[in-house]
């Protein structure tokens, strides 16, 4: 089967490199090609990596609080520069404070997030629905 | 102008100073004559450096936590809170993430949303756009030290606004607050405008208004050996002295191993002091501050107190001049200001329990503090050799050269090619070396104990024993052992 590529990115004025350190090691063990543009990346820098790289899927990660504000109009951007059906998801601590899940899940999902994940996530739920959602089945 | 530790001079200090308070409208509003006589009327119960020596002559262990929301009223309110149900002893305003990229545009664009729909969509204070004025407000409002904590790499007009706001004490650093905090800003601008920061606090030292440095410690805040982060606080130390700046405070962060935790706090002032010495320059106020686990946090509030009263333990066994405090919400992120004051009360019941008991020295103890003694000279040692005796070159050089080395950070300027990973007992060794000027017999003792781990678990060390370690704590361990 062909690899997949996904673009890998920490939105924003956000800095956790941790974690995005071990989606990288962990998706690319899964067997994807990962573009990693790193911490503190644009809504354009998403964009433009994806483009290049002809990339299946965009990972959107936000530790910080600030993730409703940065992730606003993402895919409608990916409408005006012809990805617009790219798969989308986000996760971490999306919002500022405890706030109840199903409820930032949705705000999320109306945003155009194709999956919405929650704080403590393991690498390996996303990279399970990512083979799902690109219909790679396992052989 | 080159880059050198030297005292900035007065003409630099002053051509900058016009573009800094340029920066954004509130600049305009900061006189420092008049900062000066503001800060002189403050009472010695709201200056951080007076309540510090206080603290060290009676061997007191301060609990102070982190805080900040968008507005001046809610800011005000939760730190008050913070005061009167936590007990905190000493108060921070922690600065949103716009204002750390100096964004104050999309942080002016936050605080009008955050009115509009009644709560916070900062993470933070954002005390540039609010200005001199609303940052005095915060510091009347309440009855004890207020410090700026953050995480900006040019914090120039932050530093102008908050220290003429009544601010005393304020965190961060050219390394600190650069090799975690962003990707594509070089080591020598952030030395620069850190230099700008401390000659300003330099100035104000010289005018008889005492304000407190800290260089933040735990840098990633994951997996950091003692001797990283104790090298990176020693050379922040240094430039802050170097430019005028008489108190410190110096970090270090939790890393779960009791005697590697309580070894790393009893030798970072000496460390410090140890080499301010060596290179001449004036003795100062050395004090230091724990951080509570730094890492990935428990999600169920109860075991997110457990993980918060260990390190609370080990601050008051250490004997820290303070710790800061974690809160149960930790791994959701902002916490509220009810689960802010309880993380603030469990600590300070196991403080005030714990303050007339200390680790005594042991054999394990004295074998650890002579590592991260020898380790961290090590590094401070290269980095001089590498400066020609100039601490800031010398910086520069070695993060070029990976002889300073930070795990898990985020920029490019850091080398990335150590690998931390936990031994048996839960202490910090280092799995691969980079670039660290360790000799024959340091680097010895770190493949024996992480070979140690690697037999009682049945498996060669490897990258997944750090992916293992980084998520033990969710799994209610320190060691990341293998699954199954």
């Amino acid at each position: 089967m062909e690899q997949k590529t996904v673009v890998l990115g920490v939105i924003g004025s956000d800095v956790h490199a941790v974690g995005n350190r071990i989606l990288d090691f962990a998706f690319t063990q899964a067997g994807f090609k990962v573009i990693n543009i790193g911490v503190l990346a644009t809504q354009e820098e998403f964009i433009h990596s994806a483009i290049e790289t002809n990339a299946d899927a965009l990972l959107v990660s936000s530790l910080y609080g600030h993730g409703e504000m940065d992730c606003r109009g993402l895919r409608e951007k990916c409408q005006e520069t012809g990805i617009g059906k790219i798969i989308m998801y986000v996760g971490g601590n999306l919002v500022v404070g405890k706030q109840d899940f199903e409820s930032v899940k949705e705000r999320f999902l109306a945003m155009g997030f194709d999956r919405v994940y929650p704080p403590g996530t393991l690498p390996d739920t996303p990279i399970e629905d990512l083979r799902n959602d690109l219909g790679m089945t396992i052989d | 102008m080159d880059l050198t530790v030297r005292q900035m001079d007065a003409e630099e200090f002053q051509r900058q100073r016009q573009e800094v308070l340029g920066q954004w409208q509130t600049g305009k509003d900061v006189f420092f004559e008049e900062a000066v006589a503001y800060q002189k009327s403050l009472p010695k119960s709201k200056i951080f450096a007076e309540k510090l020596a206080e603290g060290k002559e009676k061997g007191i262990t301060y609990a102070q936590p982190r805080a900040g929301v968008a507005l001046i009223n809610e800011h005000i309110e939760l730190l008050r809170f913070l005061q009167d149900e936590g007990g905190a002893d000493f108060l921070t305003s922690t600065i949103d993430s716009y204002t750390r990229q100096n964004r104050y545009t999309e942080a002016q664009a936050g605080i009008e949303e955050s009115a509009m729909i009644g709560r916070s969509m900062l993470n933070g204070f954002p005390a540039v756009n609010h200005g001199v004025a609303a940052c005095r407000q915060v510091v009347e409002s309440v009855q004890v030290p207020v410090q700026v904590r953050h995480g900006t790499p040019d914090a120039r007009l932050l530093a102008e606004i908050t220290i003429a706001g009544g601010f005393t004490d304020y965190e961060g650093g050219g390394i600190s607050y650069n090799i975690p905090y962003s990707k594509d800003v070089s080591i020598e601008s952030t030395i620069k405008y850190w230099q700008y920061v401390d000659r300003l606090i330099g100035l104000y030292e010289e005018q008889g208004v005492k304000i407190n440095r800290e260089p933040f410690g735990p840098l990633t805040g994951t997996l950091v050996p003692p001797a990283i982060s104790h090298a990176v606080a020693v050379i922040e130390g240094i430039l802050a002295v170097a430019q005028g700046v008489r108190s410190l405070t110096l970090g270090y962060g939790q890393c779960g191993n009791l005697i590697q935790d309580v070894a790393a706090l009893h030798t970072l002032p000496v460390l410090a002091e140890e080499y301010l010495v060596k290179l001449g320059l004036p003795k100062v106020m050395i004090t230091t501050v724990f951080h509570q686990w730094m890492g990935g946090f428990p999600q169920d509030e109860a075991k997110a107190f457990g993980v918060i009263s260990w390190g609370a333990v080990t601050a008051a066994l250490g004997k820290a001049s303070k710790v800061i405090v974690k809160t149960p919400h930790e791994a959701l992120g902002i916490p509220t200001k009810e689960a802010n004051a309880a993380g603030i009360r469990t600590t300070k019941q196991i403080l005030t329990m714990l303050k007339d008991q200390s680790l005594p020295m042991t054999p394990e103890l004295a074998l650890e503090e002579d590592m991260i003694l020898a380790e961290t000279r090590a590094i401070l040692d290269r980095v001089l050799e590498l400066g020609e005796g100039d601490a800031a070159v010398g910086t520069v050089r070695a993060f070029q050269a990976g002889v300073i080395d930070v795990p898990f950070a985020p920029s490019r300027y850091n080398a990335g090619k150590i690998l931390p990973a936990r031994d048996t007992t839960g202490a910090i060794r280092l799995l691969d070396f980079g670039n660290i000027p360790f000799d024959e017999t340091i680097k010895e003792f770190h493949r024996e104990r992480i070979a140690q781990r690697g037999r009682d678990e049945d498996r060669d060390p490897s990258f997944q024993m750090v992916i293992d370690d980084i998520y033990a704590i969710g799994k209610g361990m320190l060691v990341g052992r293998p699954r199954g």
